[in-house]
């Protein structure tokens, strides 16, 4: 299947803020950008324009999984676009001591700018605080460190925003539906991402007094178990309104599960946005009508972003002379409606 | 042609013979043979089962449900068959579930899939073999432990699946694949793949009770030092017993491709643990020598029930994990004591 | 009698297991510095009470007095501060860890409790391994790395290493070369002298009369006779005692000399040689002639065996079957040519010990009873009755589990199995190891009788008196050479342990 466009088609520095520009940024996106007119005119800000030579460290988990495999295809797309930029890549890993080796490896390489995707957030602030330390900036991807310390500056998706927009696109499509019933197919229970999406939803759902979640599962990011998980859901639901599916990959499974059980009363929402799904919505000829974004061009940005940080310079489209602190991501609904438009971010 | 000899009209008055206490005296029927562990397995199933009955008994009760627990049951309970006679004889295959991702994920390559469902169905058993093959050569003639060979399969066979896949999840566009696992395709209400599933267990039963190469897996795994003074092939024995794993895997994940629709390197997670706790709770000895399949496919049995009856009433995977743990204890308990009442 | 109290009485003992019941009211004295014989057959109760003893059964009923006062051996700890040790036969030794760690097991000579001193452990180790005459024996070696013999003197270290009043030994002499069971006596004598008491448990009556003061045999799980003397009881009243019947411990008759010697040998070895076990090896057998192999440990007796099997691979030579060569190095090849052997260790290289009788009978042959794989179990079961019956095995029920079977029973399974497979040359390895005494005629009968049907066999015992007893020609080895080949009638034990120890 073909590779997952890393770049935008808007040329505004955040080649993806147009489809997940966090709220920082949404003023500016309305707009084509316009390179020049940054609004500090005289600071230096980052273009497609060769600059100085950049050495950027990327550390990521391991790519088991379809959306940490488009991470590391963003990111390396969009680094060779650059000419000024090298990316030293490591293997990924998901064990945390070889990914700690890893990272300081990177430092030990003294590369310019670190991009980390840790594994386990938590786990790797340690070794974000001493490439800091070593003078290192180091763009945090995603999954936080636990100590603003550890990173120059943030940049990941929003789970909570997603459970969120999820619950209130499903809120509106049965505002007008007496005693609807909901359930959700979450993802891996044992990940604080999971929980924060569930928080979303339910929080999105509270607003519908109509609506009520019956049910909720919780698969672990793989087809396999997507479509046990459903098959149980289905059976222990005969009759709901509507399915959130936290993670597209699972969603293969489930759709399956649904497939197998004949079922197609209700509608289904997914999340991530993988590329079959937003084939699926496209064709409309299933129950999934929708997906929330969890948007890997993220990945992408933290490489703009770090190239930004190696050249001292800011970003454009934006008044800031310093690169943001911190830049969440936003969830885009993905419907029939809007699909064509982010078709091209979609992953295998 | 044999008479059925009680030892008390048979045993000729020899004063010296002291009899040993007899216990196996009288003759088994030939028939279906449970023995105390297959029988208190049945009642964990049993009480589950009530159990379900009473939490949920619209749902539990449901055709649909035995159909569905059933078919979640067999894709593990094929690599559990296969399971079962490699511990019997006193090994152990640690790298079921990477082949099963292994196999899963070579059969729906894009490549492969242009081939349509013979393609496919061969793809999957032929790598399941093809592992099994390596298994089997590195322990029978590489003197390799299988705990080693088998753990250093899983971890290749693991990693191929990712250079395959590139972390992708590959969907099946092969509609004759994919109708298999569709309600339309039941035969007399029975899922295909349950009807798989039944067929790999009936025969895994004959073979193993049945056949001389039952007979020398039990043979291998009681004493293989005395199975080998016998003039048993102790070695091609073992290669044979890992070839029939890797071919059980490969079935199993053919019947996965089916019901998942798609192949992932993540597959066949941990069915490593799924099947050898199945083999256990069934009544397998780990040691070897000992070995049921009907228990086994209890066991499968167990698992999948408790799995179900959880999501039936909506409770959290971690409290699923932790009943089966204990229903693993509980079982093993069981056995134990009614097997010491038997012993002398 | 000694005036004062026995140190140990234990009386009216039973204990029951599921469908057994082991002990029907034992009694037992022991007196201070005596060595008391426990005499009786498998199953007699012997293990079941020295487990009382030590503390590893509860008796349902009975009393135990130690020293006049009434105890309840609650533990194996229990017993072990009362000062009784026990040597079992089956060695509880943790191979993994050494000499001195496994003497001073659970109660490690220690600073502040806490540190283990493993320099005064090794040195009480090294004292207690000179006592018992093995100062060769390094205490900080790995016991896995010892011999069977010198383990069992590890064992012995262990026991003395308490404060120790009585101390059972399970048959001892089972694994010891004639030498070693020499200094097993030494050690004995040393004990008793010290006013230790010694419960010991042999097959062996000639050890008995050797060493023993007063003989208690059981039978059935009740004490038929208690305190007998040991020197001076006839063999033909303790072998009464223990099998409920007159046995004379006779051989079966041999057929007219020469009878085979006419006929083509059936096994021809030639050459036969394994670097650092034995030197080329020649040796004819005829059908119905039985060759014995005489030697001590190590002589290599047993290794000469299993290379003619194809279990070890010979460096030089090689192994006819009616004049065809076979393949070296594989048993399958032996067993298709038509050798069989009944291995030295019956339960480790023999038996399926979870099986049924049928099962382990019919193991070699299972090709017979099937159908492109299937078998039928009808057929098996029927063909393994009828072989078993050949040989009165007891008891007569082919579904029997094997390890409910005596050493004698078991045996005959085994030879039932080369029965059933119809061989042509059977080798036999200490056939009568771990068999009791009325049993063993009855096995020496079976082998004759089956030579006299035609089958040629090969016999190794560490018994002397029992290859020349049941064999026609013995080869007498030592250290790896055949030193002396004879017609049995023309050797006595005597003259064969001189060839064994001295060569001639």
């Amino acid at each position: 299947m073909p590779e997952t466009p890393s770049t935008s088609r808007r040329g505004l520095l955040f080649g993806t803020a147009a489809i997940s520009a966090g709220a920082l940024l949404t003023a500016c996106t309305s707009n084509e950008p316009k390179k020049q007119e940054a609004a500090t005119d005289n600071a230096p800000v980052a273009d497609d324009k060769p600059g100085k030579a950049v050495t950027i460290g990327f550390a990521g988990p391991q790519a088991d999984h379809g959306w940490l495999n488009a991470i590391n295809q963003n990111a390396k797309s969009r680094a060779e676009r650059y000419s000024d930029v090298t990316l030293e890549i490591t293997e990924g890993s998901n064990d945390t001591a070889a990914q700690i080796g890893q990272v300081q490896t990177l430092i030990n390489k003294k590369v310019d700018v670190l991009v980390i995707l840790p594994a386990d957030g938590k786990a790797l602030t340690q070794v974000g605080l001493q490439a800091m330390k070593a003078g290192i900036p180091v763009v945090n991807l995603d999954r936080i460190f636990a100590s603003p310390q550890a990173y120059r500056c943030w940049i990941g998706g929003d789970n909570y925003g997603m459970g969120l927009n999820a619950g209130n696109y499903i809120g509106e499509q049965l505002k007008d539906k007496p005693n609807a019933k909901v359930i959700e197919l979450a993802g891996l229970d044992n990940l604080e991402l999971t929980k924060q999406r569930t928080q979303g939803f339910d929080d999105a759902l509270k607003n519908y007094p109509n609506i009520k979640k019956v049910a909720r599962q919780a698969a672990d990011f793989t087809v396999e178990s997507g479509q046990a998980k459903m098959a149980q859901l289905l059976q222990a639901q005969s009759q709901f309104d509507a399915l959130w599916n936290h993670d597209d990959d699972q969603g293969v499974g489930a759709l399956r599960a649904i497939a197998q059980a004949g079922r197609k009363d209700f509608l289904m929402v997914g999340g991530a946005g993988a590329k079959s799904a937003m084939d699926a919505i496209k064709a409309d000829d299933s129950v999934l009508k929708a997906t929330v974004l969890y948007p890997p061009t993220m990945a992408a940005s933290a490489i703009d972003l770090a190239r930004a940080l190696g050249q001292g310079k800011g970003v454009s489209g934006m008044a800031e002379l310093e690169i943001p602190a911190s830049l969440t991501l936003y969830s885009a609904v993905v419907t029939k409606d809007n699909v064509d438009e982010y078709l091209p971010t979609g992953f295998n | 042609m044999t008479q059925p000899a009680t030892p008390a009209q048979q045993d000729a008055p020899m004063p010296a013979a002291k009899s040993a206490p007899d216990k196996g005296g009288s003759r088994r029927p030939l028939g279906l043979r449970l023995d105390v562990r297959n029988l208190s397995l049945l009642g964990v199933l049993a009480v589950l089962v009530a159990v379900g009955g009473i939490t949920k008994p619209d749902e539990f009760l449901a055709t649909s449900n035995l159909q569905l627990v059933l078919t979640q049951a067999s894709v593990i309970g094929v690599v559990t068959v296969g399971m079962t006679f490699v511990i019997t004889s006193g090994g152990i295959d640690l790298s079921v579930g990477a082949i099963v991702a292994l196999a899963s994920v070579w059969a729906t390559t894009v490549a492969t899939q242009e081939y349509g469902f013979t393609g496919i169905l061969f793809t999957a058993v032929i790598v399941g073999v093809g592992c099994g093959l390596v298994n089997g050569l590195l322990i029978a003639y590489g003197r390799m432990v299988p705990f080693i060979a088998t753990l250093a399969m899983l971890a290749s066979a693991r990693g191929l699946a990712l250079q395959i896949t590139d972390g992708k999840t590959q969907i099946v566009t092969v509609d004759s694949v994919l109708d298999l696992g569709i309600r339309d395709a039941y035969i007399l209400g029975i899922p295909p793949l349950v009807l798989v599933f039944a067929a790999v267990t009936v025969i895994g039963w004959l073979v193993l009770g049945r056949t001389t190469f039952g007979r020398r897996t039990v043979a291998v795994g009681g004493n293989a030092e005395a199975a080998r003074l016998a003039g048993i092939d102790v070695r091609r024995q073992r290669l044979y017993l890992y070839l029939l794993s890797g071919l059980c895997c490969g079935i199993a994940a053919f019947m996965l491709i089916v019901l998942a629709g798609s192949g992932q390197n993540t597959n066949g997670n941990l069915y490593e643990l799924d099947a050898i706790a199945a083999a256990i709770i069934g009544g397998t000895l780990l040691s070897g020598g000992r070995g049921t399949i009907v228990g086994s496919v209890l066991g499968v049995l167990v698992f999948t029930t408790i799995t179900n009856i959880f999501a039936l009433n909506n409770l959290e995977s971690a409290v699923q994990q932790i009943a089966k743990g204990a229903i693993i204890v509980a079982a093993v308990l069981v056995q134990h004591r009614t097997l010491r009442g038997g012993d002398a | 009698m000694a005036p004062e109290p026995p140190l140990l009485t234990m009386s009216g003992i039973t204990k029951s297991f599921p469908g057994v019941r082991a002990l029907d009211g034992v009694d037992l004295e022991v007196q201070a510095g005596e060595v008391h014989c426990l005499l009786g057959q498998n199953g007699a109760g012997k293990s079941t009470l020295i487990k009382v003893l030590a503390g590893a059964h509860q008796p349902d009923g009975g009393e135990i007095t130690w020293r006049g006062e009434a105890v309840a051996l609650k533990s194996p700890i229990a017993a072990m501060r009362l000062g009784i040790a026990t040597i079992y036969q089956e060695l509880d030794l943790v191979e993994g860890l050494s000499v001195a760690e496994n003497v001073f097991l659970g109660h490690e000579p220690t600073t502040a409790g806490i540190v283990v001193r493993g320099g005064t452990a090794r040195t009480a180790a090294a004292g207690l391994l000179k006592r018992l005459g093995h100062p060769e024996i390094d205490p900080s070696r790995l016991v896995g790395d010892l011999s069977a013999a010198q383990q069992q003197i590890v064992s012995m270290a262990r026991a003395l290493s308490h404060e120790v009043r009585l101390i059972v030994m399970d048959e001892p002499s089972a694994a010891l070369d004639p030498d070693e069971v020499d200094n097993l006596f030494r050690i004995v004598g040393d004990l008793t002298a010290d006013g230790v008491a010694v419960v010991y448990i042999s097959h062996r009556l000639e050890e008995i009369r050797r060493i023993g003061d007063r003989v208690t045999v059981l039978k059935d799980g009740r004490a038929v006779a208690v305190g007998l003397p040991a020197k001076s009881t006839p063999t033909r009243d303790v072998v009464a005692l223990m099998t409920g019947r007159n046995v004379e411990y006779v051989f079966p008759e041999r057929p007219a000399a020469g009878a085979a010697a006419g006929r083509e040998p059936v096994l021809r070895v030639e050459g036969l040689t394994r670097q650092g076990e034995f030197a080329p090896v020649d040796l004819e057998l005829r059908p119905g002639e039985i060759v014995g192999l005489a030697g001590l440990v190590g002589s290599g007796r047993s290794e000469i065996l299993e290379t003619v099997y194809g279990a070890r691979r010979a460096d030089a030579g090689r192994v006819l079957v009616d004049g065809t060569v076979l393949r070296p190095g594989s048993v399958r090849a032996a067993v298709r040519a038509g050798i069989g052997l009944a291995p030295e260790e019956r339960k480790a290289q023999g038996l399926l010990m979870l099986e049924s009788v049928t099962r382990n009978v019919s193991i070699s042959t299972l090709s017979r009873f099937s159908r492109s794989g299937w078998l039928d179990h009808r057929a098996e079961r029927a063909a393994a009755q009828q072989a078993t019956r050949e040989l009165s095995l007891r008891p007569d029920n082919p579904d029997a589990r094997i390890r409910t079977l005596s050493g004698g029973n078991q045996q005959k399974a085994v030879l039932a199995r080369w029965l059933l497979r119809g061989c042509k040359v059977l080798l036999l390895d200490e056939p009568t190891r771990g068999v009791d005494v009325g049993a063993r005629a009855e096995l020496y009968a079976v082998i004759r009788r089956l030579a006299d049907e035609g089958l040629a066999v090969l016999l190794v015992s560490s018994e002397v008196p029992e290859v020349l007893g049941l064999a026609d020609r013995v080869l007498v080895l030592r250290e790896g050479s055949v030193v002396h080949t004879a017609d049995a009638r023309e050797l006595d034990e005597h003259r064969v342990l001189d060839l064994v120890m001295e060569g001639s």
